[in-house]
């Protein structure tokens, strides 16, 4: 039996804790996992790959640029490669989503506090969904 | 004989007698003189015809007694009378903007009666009158993208040929009323008042006409006292109503983002505990460090809860002080004990100093809220500490009496210098504003809420760079009381505006 590939996620939320959490959460769910609390290192890393990534976990609200303005500038490299955003606000972030990306398919949300099981859980209907 | 009543008109160009049953009228006047020759009439219909038209002319008559005062006193008395004429209403309304010579309010309905005023040159009139005549224009109006922009575009031109002409002096104020209609009665008619002595209103036939003739019905023209008060008096109360409602609109935005910012900032600590509990069962190895990240985490939320209390309490002008006489040399050195504590205990390579520059005897009495001034200096020297992070950096802390300058009185200025990091650039213009921070541990509100309680102790706070270019020294000052004070609570004025450090 042919051993099935682990699909591989970039995190990047600049509080150190959720970076911990959400890479240990995805490992135990069968990913591998990338993790940064440096947007701009994140980007590098990025820049230096080879579109490794099945997913890309973002934070919004960071110092520097921010989880959309990262977003643009990976799609840059790599415009197929799926996002799913974390976010803590309420509704105000959806207008501003809506204006910077008017008709980006292969990006999801998702709204912090989350479990970890819940965590997990989401990535792999993202993962399903994107086959 | 007896007379019934007698009344005042002017401009009837003969004479005629009605009775019930019959009609009679000079032909032409002649002087005083009748002429000899009269109609005389008894046909029904002539009668009747001619009983109306007395009837009108009665009704628009005005008391005889009041006639002969004004005609006495040499006074002209007030009047208030319909006009239907369209062109006269439009001829009375640019007269009267002409003549203002102190101010004018005006009520408009509707964009479509703005649009109108606008066609007829009434708006670039007014911003004239302003401009040239320094006359007080005050107009409430509906608007919308196109009144913005013709305002914008007439005001500027008369802006700058009053420039070049003499010294910027410019008396326009226009509120918008974008309130529904319901909720103001004044939705149909225009009014204008002009130097508090005359009034005129127009009511709106026809909102949809572009033109003024076609769109106005009847007017109703006054310079009577009370009439003419009374527009004013609506005319103030909904120039309020606008402020007050403009100044909840801002208020209202400036709540919802504190909420959305504060339940963001406490999402944040929410999700590390919820994570490290979920984690915890599953990694038993690393059941220390998760309890240390919940831990840090609870407290952070803890601090996060009070401090929006805090700032809640500010922004509502409910944070109260419990003033008391004390010395606040003894409180910075215990702080710093409390600091030097810390340090040690985490092991951190700093050193904290605390220099008060005292005369023999020398002391820092102070009346005001011990735990608030406490919380101040902890806070500063938690930020201090916080970003000092490099093997052997100072923290010195300075506390001098002086003279401040205006009020000759004596305060105290404290000083909290640092060979850390700095304050960052992008903070540094809202360093005192609400949610400023980059740290991870910080709430960004304790700046805020510090500043608050120095500025409701009479004192002021600021913070700069150090100019030889490492760290950061933050500077607040105290205004020192020896007299015993009655101990009573005063409350924190809300901060307002420039808070900028």
């Amino acid at each position: 039996m042919v051993k099935e590939k682990k699909k591989k996620i970039l995190v990047v939320d600049d509080e150190p804790d959720n970076t911990s959490i959400f890479s240990i959460g995805l490992k135990d769910g069968g990913f591998e996992v990338d993790a940064f609390t440096d947007p701009l290192l994140a980007l590098s890393k990025f820049k230096s790959g080879n579109k490794e990534y099945d997913l890309l976990i973002l934070d919004i609200k960071m110092p520097d640029i921010n989880g959309f303005e990262l977003f643009e500038k990976i799609q840059e490299i790599d415009d197929k490669v799926k996002a799913c955003f974390l976010t803590a606000f309420g509704e105000g972030y959806t207008e501003e989503f809506g204006r910077r990306f008017p008709s980006s398919l292969n990006v999801s949300f998702i709204r912090k506090p989350i479990r970890v099981d819940d965590l997990v859980k989401k990535v792999n209907e993202i993962m399903v969904n994107s086959l | 004989m007896k007379i019934g009543q007698v009344k005042h008109i002017d401009g009837i160009r003969t004479n005629f007698v009605v009775t019930d049953t019959e009609y009679t009228s000079s032909a032409i006047m002649q002087q005083v003189h009748a002429h000899p020759e009269i109609v005389y009439s008894n046909v029904k219909s002539i009668v009747e015809q001619q009983q109306y038209l007395f009837e009108n002319l009665w009704n628009k008559a005005i008391p005889a007694d009041h006639k002969i005062s004004e005609i006495e006193e040499g006074v002209e008395l007030e009047k208030t009378h319909v006009i239907q004429d369209p062109r006269s209403i439009l001829k009375l309304f640019i007269d009267m903007i002409k003549s203002a010579q102190q101010e004018v309010f005006l009520i408009l309905p509707t964009v479509n009666a703005f649009l109108r005023e606008h066609r007829i040159g009434i708006i670039q009139l007014l911003i004239q009158s302003a401009n040239e005549r320094s006359v007080n224009v005050r107009i409430l109006t509906p608007t919308n993208d196109i009144t913005d922009n013709i305002l914008k575009n007439t005001m500027l031109s008369s802006q700058k040929e009053k420039r070049k002409r003499q010294g910027f002096d410019f008396n326009f104020d226009l509120r918008s009323i974008n309130i529904s209609s319901e909720e103001i009665a004044v939705s149909t008619v225009t009014i204008v008042v002009v130097d508090k002595k005359e009034s005129l209103v127009f009511e709106k036939t026809d909102d949809t006409k572009e033109d003024f003739i076609e769109a106005v019905g009847s007017a109703t023209y006054s310079n009577s006292k009370p009439t003419v008060m009374s527009y004013i008096s609506i005319f103030k109360s909904l120039w309020k109503q606008v402020d007050l409602y403009e100044q909840l609109k801002v208020h209202d935005k400036m709540q919802k983002e504190f909420i959305n910012i504060a339940s963001h900032e406490m999402k944040t600590p929410t999700q590390a505990i919820v994570g490290y509990a979920d984690l915890m069962q599953r990694h038993p190895e690393k059941r220390e460090h998760m309890i240390q990240g919940m831990s840090r985490n609870a407290v952070r939320l803890q601090r996060l809860t009070n401090d929006i209390l805090d700032v809640t309490r500010i922004d509502s002008n409910t944070l109260n002080l419990h003033k008391e006489q004390f010395n606040l040399d003894n409180l910075i050195a215990d702080a710093i004990q409390d600091h030097a504590g810390h340090i040690e205990k985490e092991n951190l390579d700093i050193k904290l100093l605390y220099n008060f520059k005292k005369n023999v005897n020398d002391s820092l009495p102070i009346y005001g809220d011990r735990d608030r001034i406490t919380q101040v200096i902890y806070n500063l020297l938690d930020n201090a500490i916080k970003f000092t992070k490099e093997k052997g950096e100072v923290i010195s802390v300075s506390a001098e009496r002086k003279k401040n300058g205006s009020k000759q009185e004596e305060e105290v200025i404290i000083s909290i210098k640092d060979t850390g990091e700095g304050i960052n650039p992008e903070i540094q213009p809202r360093l005192f504003s609400k949610f400023a921070t980059r740290s991870f541990s910080g709430t960004g509100l304790g700046l805020y809420i510090s500043k608050s309680i120095v500025e409701a102790h009479g004192g002021r706070m600021w913070a700069e760079n150090n100019p030889e270019g490492k760290g950061a020294t933050f500077t607040l000052t105290l205004p020192l009381r020896s007299k015993e004070g009655q101990i009573q609570s005063s409350v924190i004025k809300r901060m307002t505006g420039n808070q900028s450090g």
